[in-house]
């Protein structure tokens, strides 16, 4: 009861103002969550980590925008209105950072850049052990490496969308929002990424 | 014949629904392994190197910027200090027909003082050949006496030695 006294009035019955009153409500538990920033990067840092490193195949770059994306935000954070949740917003400025650095890489042609690069055997060797027999366990690892060759070969915007999709389980809507697409040419990408795939995963077996 | 084409049909579809199962196995697969990997590099604090070189960032590019202005301030400074120089020497370059006018202009004094002295040469020695007054005539006696009392007593040693 004390809870229902507590609770606008509005939220409870449904009406008109309930939909702004979530808003509010969502953007001070993101403002709250953005204050302990210490605890923002514990949560989120593997999470981009994991995006940029599946998108760059490069730890060091990865790595490096990992940080700038937290400095950004911090140095950002009072701007963040939240509108879109705190991992959707960080994750929009690590695909930023992602498209200047792959400009400045294309620019710098000369530069080594694959320096610190994953392996396919950093990616295949992790496969877990418990599959039954070795051969399927070959086969797992087979796959896994041919998946990541694959991804390697995809345009910039279609890895993006896929890892997006397949690795940070985001719903296409979010996708759009986090890159800034429409919805059709998400999708569209993601459909050429698959395909590239398949055929690539095809001609593996 | 209706059968075989079932068959066919079903095998395909099969295939088909077997390659998906692979395929969707194997993305699975995919997001394990990069779930891993990035937690296992995410466990790992900031890496130095990445921090250092985050930091380093800036004051690169500062560097840069100084790299490019030191140049540049060094050359306005010397130009600031050269250009005034070098106008300082034309000008005393260009003034140098001024000495020669002084110069000439000197020569002229120095004439005009010669010509000064001359006249006044000539007066004295006007004024010294004049008639010895009166009232000196003694003196001028006594000097002539000395005067050939020494020449004569010159021209006796010069004839001894």
């Amino acid at each position: 009861m004390e809870e229902m006294a507590t609770t606008p009035a509005s939220m409870l019955s449904g009406g008109p103002g309930a939909g702004s009153e979530l808003a509010i409500e969502k953007r001070e538990q993101a403002m709250l969550e953005l204050a302990d920033f210490d605890e923002v990067v514990r949560v989120y840092r593997p999470r981009i980590l994991r995006f940029l490193l599946s998108s760059l195949t490069d730890r060091d770059a990865a790595e490096s925008l990992t940080q700038e994306c937290f400095m950004k935000a911090w140095s950002a954070r009072h701007q963040f209105r939240g509108d879109s949740s705190l991992s959707t917003w960080l994750t929009r400025i690590a695909v930023n950072l992602m498209r200047d650095h792959l400009r400045s890489r294309s620019l710098r042609f000369w530069q080594k850049t694959r320096g610190s690069s994953l392996d396919v055997m950093d990616i295949s060797d992790w496969v877990p052990d418990g599959r039954g027999t070795p051969e399927s366990l070959a086969v797992a690892r087979d796959r896994v490496a041919a998946v990541w060759e694959a991804v390697k070969s995809l345009s910039a915007q279609q890895r993006t969308v896929f890892v997006l999709r397949f690795v940070e389980e985001l719903e296409l809507d979010e996708i759009a929002t986090t890159i800034g697409m429409n919805l059709s040419t998400v999708k569209s990408h993601l459909y050429r990424a698959l395909a590239i795939i398949r055929e690539r995963m095809g001609g593996a077996k | 014949m209706k059968f075989r084409k079932d068959a066919v049909a079903d095998n395909t579809a099969n295939e088909t629904r077997e390659e998906v199962r692979e395929m969707a196995e194997a993305l699975s697969l995919y997001r394990s392994a990069m779930q891993h990997i990035a937690e296992r590099e995410a466990a790992r604090p900031f890496a130095p190197g990445v921090s250092q070189r985050m930091t380093e960032r800036r004051p690169e590019r500062r560097s840069r910027f100084s790299l490019l202005l030191a140049p540049a301030l060094a050359a306005a400074v010397a130009a600031a200090v050269l250009v005034p120089m070098y106008g300082h020497f034309h000008h005393e370059h260009g003034a140098t027909p001024a000495p020669v006018v002084a110069n000439g202009q000197q020569h002229a004094n120095d004439t005009h003082a010669a010509v000064d002295d001359t006249a006044l040469m000539n007066q004295i020695d006007s004024e010294v050949s004049e008639d010895v007054p009166d009232a000196l005539r003694p003196l001028a006696d006594l000097s002539d006496q000395t005067t050939t009392t020494s020449s004569v007593s010159e021209k006796k040693n010069a004839t001894q030695e």
